[in-house]
């Protein structure tokens, strides 16, 4: 059972791809994965004949325990399932190396903080101290490439859908993820995308059923609430927050917002100004190494690279993607693999990687009109920066009183390894750039 | 207006024809002295005489060819098979000469020809008598291939044939000979591939043509309109080739599902060609598969109640119509 999350201990086999028998080559996906966040696909790293599955659907096992054993080579797949059958009560080394090959083992364990950047790991060992040693310039040789975006439609989630419901659905904007299909085979057709109400056309999840008068209603937590009850109560216990909001005057970006979508058009792409607020937070970062840090509890890993976490809100909970080298990103590129992101994130058809390895995370209520608020600190990394809704604002310039777009950004931070300076000093990065953009390309 | 049968509506068309262009002649098997097999050439010996409607032996290879070479001779020839299924015999001369004759002289010969004749399952004549050959001849450039619903049509279409350039494949059903409608006695004619829409609705688009029409696609559409409210488009296409896509296209967009029925088999069948274009040009306004109801794919029973059981019913329309409404 290979760990796909960080906070993974076990995981629940939802249902084998391929059965006993079966030849598999190297890349092929052997089982889907239920997992606290999400199901997953699981990759085969070998080939050879499928000797034996060694757990049922619907169970579960712990991470690192065998699932099923593969017969390479000339090896005779009903021999190694004897073999194994017979082991099976025993501890797994029982079953020789030679005959057979662990799928386990074949998946890493899910990447830690630290290997996302592992040259880094030995000079972050001890407090950076000139910024420049974890500068741009070496991290541009050993970026992590950055993976193509997934081809237009939704091949890869396997999504049902008629021609005319998925224009219609391109047309209004609607996330078909979240719509379920009345049509054969869980078919979405055009009466399924109809029956949305508009207020649900938003970002949002669907609204709670209403509980009737008088009446209660009993909800066990699902995997994904009570991995995030747990992990925010660590977080909040353990981590001593403090909070600097700074209110920016984004009234240039909206201008050069306005423009470039206007540019954008023919490609059918808006950025928002979101998207900006995360051009602006990855190249304040750079400017900032000690915030784009995580802490484990002993050593501070400072990165030379930014990966951005999103967070999302799906129904019943949130799912912090991560946006790989945002740094090395245009604002069109920023849309599209955060949509992308996004999108898969609704659907838990997010791969493993690509809810790990965050140095950073920015939460967005800017849609809900939101004015001001704090966010809990993602760990190990060290802040989390809040997004408010951008709006007009009266404020002072010299003696007038005049309306300005304004947006309010709190940064949480960990004081046991931020200080209050540190972190004012990175919002004045950050409010700097976004109220003069032409310095993002300084 | 005068109510009159099929079989008088293409007398009408060619009489008016023949009386209006002296190179139209009738030539077929029993055409002249029996008054014509199924007696649709009835009296046009005694109007017209032997030197232009003409008996022809028991060979359709040698005169559809003799057909085929007077229409190259600049004469309008009007070709009637007793039944379709025995041009297999002159596949060659309509497929190869016909067909290609004006493309291979570069335009020096044109075949203004019209074969015409029952199509299709008639009744008990068994398997090789019941040949619906439709999209054998719809496929091929350089043929127009025409099939008629109802008595109006059947003349108006008919004369536009006779006064085509280019040989046309003329649908016709010994069963619907007998069947009557209004037929206007003041001349007019009818353009070859433009369908009718001949009911609007909104829920669902059928196509059709021919024979299947008034045997069950028209009293499905109206069982589906009374008994489960759902509201049919009705295309009849009069015309397979050329297709009117565009008809059928403007129908889909706004309905968004589509049921095509005919009575051939179903695989390569007429309606898999109309279905492969409509998909083609309508994908993005389909909100469901495009349903196809055909004959079942078996030899053509002689047995009246196989025979019936084989042929696209009332109900089997009824639940694909449905089936592309998500009912």
């Amino acid at each position: 059972m290979p760990q796909l999350s960080d906070t993974m201990t076990e995981g629940t086999l939802v249902k084998w791809l391929k059965k006993e028998g079966d030849r598999i080559n190297s890349g092929d996906m052997i089982a889907e994965i239920e997992t606290d966040k999400a199901v997953m696909e699981m990759e085969v790293f070998d080939s050879g004949v499928v000797a034996a599955l060694m757990i049922a659907e619907g169970d579960k096992a712990g991470v690192g325990s065998v699932l099923a054993v593969i017969a390479t080579g000339s090896e005779n797949p009903a021999d190694v399932k004897k073999k194994v059958s017979a082991a099976k009560s025993q501890p797994a080394a029982a079953v020789t190396p030679a005959s057979r090959q662990e799928v386990a083992a074949t998946r890493k364990p899910a990447a830690t903080a630290t290997s996302i950047a592992p040259n880094f790991a030995r000079a972050s060992a001890g407090e950076i101290r000139e910024p420049d040693n974890v500068g741009h310039g070496a991290t541009r040789q050993q970026a992590v490439a950055v993976p193509p975006l997934p081809h237009e439609g939704n091949g890869g989630s396997r999504l049902r859908v008629s021609p005319l419901a998925r224009r219609m659905a391109e047309q209004q904007n609607i996330d078909l993820h979240a719509v379920s299909g009345s049509g054969p085979g869980g078919r979405i057709v055009r009466q399924d995308v109809l029956n949305i109400k508009p207020a649900s056309r938003s970002t949002t999840a669907a609204a709670p059923a209403p509980v009737g008068n008088g009446q209660t209603q009993v909800i066990p937590l699902t995997k994904m609430r009570s991995a995030i009850a747990k992990s925010l109560q660590a977080s909040k216990q353990n981590i001593p927050h403090f909070y600097e909001t700074i209110d920016v005057d984004v009234e240039d970006v909206v201008k050069l917002r306005v423009k470039l979508n206007e540019i954008l058009e023919p490609e059918k792409i808006r950025v928002s100004i979101g998207d900006f607020v995360s051009k602006a937070v990855a190249s304040a970062l750079l400017r900032h190494p000690a915030i784009n840090a995580t802490f484990n509890g002993t050593e501070v890993t400072r990165y030379g690279d930014v990966n951005l976490g999103i967070a999302v809100a799906v129904p019943d909970g949130l799912i912090v993607p991560v946006l790989r080298n945002i740094h090395l990103m245009g604002l069109k590129e920023i849309r599209q693999r955060s949509a992308d992101l996004v999108d898969r994130a609704r659907a838990q058809r997010l791969k493993q990687d690509e809810m790990t390895g965050g140095t950073f995370t920015v939460s967005n209520l800017g849609t809900f009109g939101i004015r001001e608020f704090s966010a809990i600190i993602n760990p190990p990394q060290v802040a989390i920066l809040a997004v408010a809704a951008a709006e007009k604002r009266a404020v002072i310039r010299g003696d007038q009183i005049v309306a300005r777009t304004m947006l309010s950004l709190t940064l949480s931070a960990d004081h046991r390894i931020v200080d209050g300076a540190t972190a004012a000093d990175f919002l004045k990065t950050l409010k700097t750039l976004l109220e003069q953009p032409a310095l993002m390309f300084i | 207006m005068p109510v009159i049968q099929f079989r008088e509506a293409l007398r009408a068309a060619m009489t008016e024809e023949m009386e209006r262009d002296e190179n139209v002649f009738l030539m077929g098997e029993e055409v002249a002295q029996y008054n014509g097999a199924y007696k649709v050439s009835e009296g046009m010996l005694e109007k017209f005489g032997p030197r232009r409607v003409f008996d022809t032996p028991i060979s359709e290879a040698g005169f559809s060819g003799l057909g085929v070479g007077a229409a190259c001779c600049g004469l309008r020839p009007i070709i009637e098979f007793m039944s379709w299924s025995f041009t297999l015999v002159c596949l060659d001369q309509i497929v190869n000469n016909a067909a290609n004759v004006r493309y291979m002289s570069g335009g020096q010969f044109k075949v203004p020809v019209v074969f015409r004749g029952g199509n299709g399952i008639a009744h008990q004549l068994g398997a090789t008598h019941s040949h619906r050959m439709e999209s054998v001849f719809a496929r091929v450039p350089g043929l127009v291939v025409v099939a008629p619903s109802t008595p109006y049509d059947a003349k108006g279409l008919l004369k536009t044939s006779i006064r085509c350039d280019d040989p046309v494949i003329f649908l016709e059903s010994e069963k619907m000979l007998a069947e009557k409608g209004e037929v206007p006695s003041e001349e007019y004619t009818l353009p070859i591939g433009v369908a009718n829409v001949e009911r609007q609705g909104a829920d669902v688009t059928v196509v059709s043509y021919g024979r299947p029409l008034q045997r069950v696609v028209r009293p499905a559409v109206e069982h589906l309109h009374a008994d489960h409210g759902i509201d049919v488009e009705l295309i009849d296409l009069r015309t397979l080739r050329p297709l009117d896509v565009e008809t059928i296209a403007k129908s889909v967009a706004k309905t968004n599902r589509c049921v095509i029925v005919d009575e051939d088999w179903g695989y390569c069948g007429m309606g898999s060609g109309i279905l492969y274009k409509i998909q083609k040009r309508c994908f993005d306004d389909l909100d469901a598969p495009i349903e196809y109801v055909h004959s079942d794919e078996i030899p053509v029973p002689f047995s009246h109640n196989l025979e019936e059981a084989m042929l696209p019913s009332v109900d089997r329309i009824v639940s694909s119509v449905k089936e592309a409404c998500y009912r």
